[in-house]
């Protein structure tokens, strides 16, 4: 099952890999007049369906290295509980809308911008999780290799709703982030208890920001498709 | 005091039960937090457990706190979801958020706190279950198939995109026991292929979002597949013709071959097989015809083909006792040279070998004048053919059977013809008391000189065979019987000497025999035989009185076509042989036996001093013995 997640994300990497090609380019499909000119780029609609796999893949491999993670490292007793006080997620900078209500009042523009900041905090902290997890003597290798991909494809996807946002909101002011190697906190004892749970936690909020994409993301699609009978629920 | 223990004891035993009574009353135990699902992920509902409740009634109540905040809110709704548990509603139910959810039981004595339960509301989703599940049988080109088609439950909101879901069918047929599942992914619609024909099949369905719990199997939903092939019944009609088919090829084969099938399984009995024999003469019940069917013509064999009947040796008789007395009447008996030929083993000779019988042979013979001549006949064949010259001269001789004294030549070359005759023929020139017998060819045929006048087709016959019989046979003795032959007989067999023609005349009727003796074989191959007269006939009828007489034996012909004789001995009263080792010296004598020696015919009293045995072979004693007498 791993395997076959492994070479679907590889899968949707290479499908990918046009539309990061692409991004380095104007997208001009409508010249001065109006016209539609052919340009070398996609269309909204399929662009938002790749986002949205791109999305559900990333959530999905995250979820699979939380719950190596879990049986790895962590004791039993500790597993449920999640919120173990300190250890809590990091809170955003702006409130994320934590109920269906609230998300379909939410703007498409919101629910963009929010899956994009979603997806820029994280990517730094995968980043660290990384180093950390390289440093466990036994970590296993799919563990690693998972967090990897995962901490990759988020740039890509990063990339991906930049232009989504371009597209839709016709809006080109944002860029997208570069990846700075900062000074991350440094973890001198990385299989103590303690560094256990905080990656732990690290992980296990980073899966449920996953889900949020992906979840922002089809409620986006719905919005494009037919936005009354997405409302109508 | 007793009475004062006792008291207490009763006291106590009845305030016990009442204060047990009041201490019932506990606070209640501790509740437990079963399970919360979410079906829509938009509501959850939280089950919980009572502990002991303590004796009192007590009340439960739930407690939770998010994430973040540190508001304690209780459950808005206990009842919807039923007793024990708690419902939280669209408006409450924030996702992504963890609650921290805790239920407390609370009686009149106390409370108690169950242990907090971590709750996000986007890893308990357990959906409903599918919805409108049909079932339809389509047809194909190969044939009818399932199409199974369903709803997502009401309650889920796969179309805003809010829950995404995966489904999962199981079919079997109706009296299977294992289920075959399919994953559909997230398509509400599935094909069945291969089915039974005529089966009936049961489906059932449940889904699941992409992170959560699978639903419940729908209900099941039966569908009947309509008989598309006789599969099976053609199959069967086709093993039966080819197995129908199969079974008359064998039949065919075995029809065939009928005879030796019937040979292998039921091998013929072999039964007796005689020849010429009928079986179905016997079954007439005639079995004198059978037996005389068994009678073959061809035994005893005849004379016919006496090529088969190859022949030792050739043995000639000289019976001691009788000497051939050439002057004299008695020479009709010329054959009756003879030698008694002692017991030999290839021979049945030996009982009717006494010289009485030998007498009255030859007293018969003197009897029958000139007709009774008997030619010598050189007997051919086997013994049998004794008797069979024998009778073919029946007429003639009485004889007793032909072992006695004949002269016995089983030259098988000889060709098939009734006259044969050895000839032994003596020349008559021979004025001397010698009798010269010319032993004819095919008697005694040599490369040399042996006389010819005798039937040609014997000579060459005869010709080694005779010779190498008797080069063989020195132990056997050879014994010739020469009777005496009519000179006009078919017979060239002529005993010449100056007696003989006088026996031409007649027969002398005197009842001894004369006898000679063999000195020599001349150069013609004749055998020089001397009257043994001169010896005087008073021992000869002495002999003839039962005393042993001498016989002289052809021991073999040397290289010199010496006829090498040796006397034998014999008892006078009866045929008792012995070792030939006890005559003493015969062998000795034998030696100096080159030229045919005189059969010299000793007194018997002489040979009965010399020995009083006789050889098993019979040789002529050829040394000068001295009568003594």
């Amino acid at each position: 099952m791993n395997m076959m997640q492994v070479i679907q994300s590889v899968v949707w990497a290479v499908l990918l890999w046009p539309c990061l090609v692409s991004l380095g380019v104007p997208l001009e499909c409508k010249d001065e007049q109006g016209s539609i000119i052919l340009c070398a780029s996609i269309s909204k609609e399929k662009l938002l369906d790749r986002v949205i796999q791109h999305a559900e893949l990333i959530y999905r491999v995250s979820e699979e290295s939380c719950t190596l993670f879990e049986e790895m490292f962590v004791p039993f007793p500790m597993r449920s509980q999640r919120n173990h006080a300190g250890y809590t997620c990091a809170t955003k900078a702006f409130p994320i809308p934590g109920s269906k209500s609230e998300i379909q009042q939410i703007s498409d523009k919101w629910l963009l911008h929010s899956v994009l900041i979603l997806v820029q905090s994280w990517i730094e902290p995968l980043v660290y999780l990384q180093t950390t997890l390289d440093r466990y003597d036994d970590a296993p290798d799919t563990l690693l290799k998972k967090t990897k991909w995962v901490s990759e494809k988020l740039l890509s996807l990063e990339q991906g709703v930049v232009v989504l946002i371009r597209k839709m909101l016709d809006d080109d002011m944002l860029t997208t982030s570069y990846y700075e190697q900062g000074v991350a906190p440094y973890n001198l004892q990385p299989e103590v208890l303690e560094s256990v749970l905080r990656d732990y936690t690290l992980l296990s909020c980073f899966k449920k920001d996953a889900h949020k994409m992906e979840t922002f993301l089809k409620l986006l699609k719905c919005r494009q498709t037919d936005k009354y009978s997405c409302f109508l629920h | 005091m007793m009475w004062r223990d006792v008291g207490v004891t009763l006291i106590l035993s009845l305030i016990l039960p009442v204060v047990a009574q009041g201490a019932r009353h506990t606070p209640p135990g501790k509740p437990k937090l079963t399970s919360c699902r979410s079906p829509d992920k938009e509501t959850f509902t939280c089950w919980w457990e009572a502990g002991s409740d303590g004796g009192r009634p007590t009340t439960y109540s739930l407690f939770y706190h998010k994430e973040n905040s540190e508001t304690v809110y209780e459950c808005p709704d206990y009842r919807t979801a039923g007793a024990n548990s708690c419902f939280f509603n669209k408006n409450e139910t924030s996702i992504w958020v963890n609650y921290n959810i805790t239920v407390v039981a609370t009686n009149a004595l106390g409370s108690n706190f169950s242990d907090p339960v971590d709750v996000d509301v986007v890893y308990i989703v357990q959906p409903h279950t599918p919805e409108n599940v049909t079932v339809g049988v389509l047809d194909d080109k190969d044939g009818p198939f399932l199409r199974v088609s369903w709803e997502p439950p009401r309650k889920a909101d796969t179309r805003s995109g809010w829950i995404t879901l995966i489904y999962e069918l199981r079919v079997k047929l109706e009296e299977a026991e294992e289920w075959e599942e399919h994953r559909a992914g997230q398509q509400k619609m599935f094909n069945i292929f291969s089915l039974h024909s005529g089966g009936v099949y049961m489906v059932q369905v449940r889904c699941k979002p992409d992170h959560g719990f699978w639903s419940e199997w729908s209900t099941a939903s039966y569908v009947q597949v309509p008989d598309y092939i006789p599969r099976e019944r053609s199959m069967w009609i086709l093993i039966a013709v080819f197995s129908a088919f199969i079974f008359l090829i064998l039949i065919w084969i075995i029809t065939m071959n009928r005879t030796s099938v019937k040979h292998c399984l039921l091998p013929p009995v072999p039964g007796p097989k005689i020849k010429g024999f009928d079986k179905q003469l016997l079954k007439k019940g005639k079995p004198e015809e059978v037996f005389n069917a068994l009678v073959v013509q061809s035994f005893p064999p005849r004379s016919t083909d006496y090529e088969d009947l190859l022949v030792e040796y050739l043995e000639v008789y000289v019976n001691e006792k009788q000497e051939l007395m050439l002057e004299g009447k008695d020479l009709q008996d010329v054959g009756c040279l003879k030698s008694k030929s002692q017991s030999d083993n290839d021979s049945g000779r030996g009982s009717c070998d006494s010289h009485t019988l030998l007498m009255e042979k030859c007293v018969g013979v003197e009897s029958k004048e000139e007709s009774s001549y008997e030619e010598p006949e050189l007997l051919q064949g086997q013994a049998g053919s004794w008797e069979r010259l024998e009778r073919g001269d029946s007429q003639e001789v009485d004889t007793p059977d032909s072992s006695d004294g004949r002269v016995k030549t089983w030259p098988s070359v000889f060709s098939p013809s009734n006259h044969h005759y050895g000839t032994l023929e003596i020349p008559k020139q021979h004025s001397t008391s010698e009798i010269t017998y010319s032993i004819p060819d095919h008697l005694f045929p040599t490369s040399t000189s042996f006389s010819h006048h005798h039937h040609p087709e014997y000579r060459d016959s005869l010709g080694e065979y005779s010779e190498y019989r008797l080069s063989r046979s020195p132990s056997a003795g050879v014994a010739y019987h020469w009777k005496a032959q009519h000179p006009q007989a078919h017979s060239n067999f002529n005993i010449h000497n100056l007696e003989r023609q006088k026996e031409a005349t007649g027969l002398p009727p005197s009842r001894s025999m004369e006898y000679v003796e063999v000195q020599k074989v001349n150069q013609e191959n004749q055998l020089v035989l001397k009257p043994l007269s001169s010896h005087g006939r008073g021992p000869f009828q002495v002999q003839f009185g039962g005393a042993g007489v001498d016989y002289s034996k052809v021991n073999g012909v040397n290289n010199d076509n010496v006829l090498l004789l040796q006397r034998q001995r014999e008892m006078a009263e009866a045929g008792r042989y012995c070792d030939y080792q006890k005559e003493g010296g015969s062998a000795e004598r034998y030696p100096t036996q080159q030229q045919g020696k005189t059969a010299k015919d000793g007194p018997v009293a002489t040979q009965l001093q010399e020995s009083t045995c006789l050889t098993a072979s019979g040789y002529v004693d050829t040394a000068p013995t001295m009568p003594t007498f």
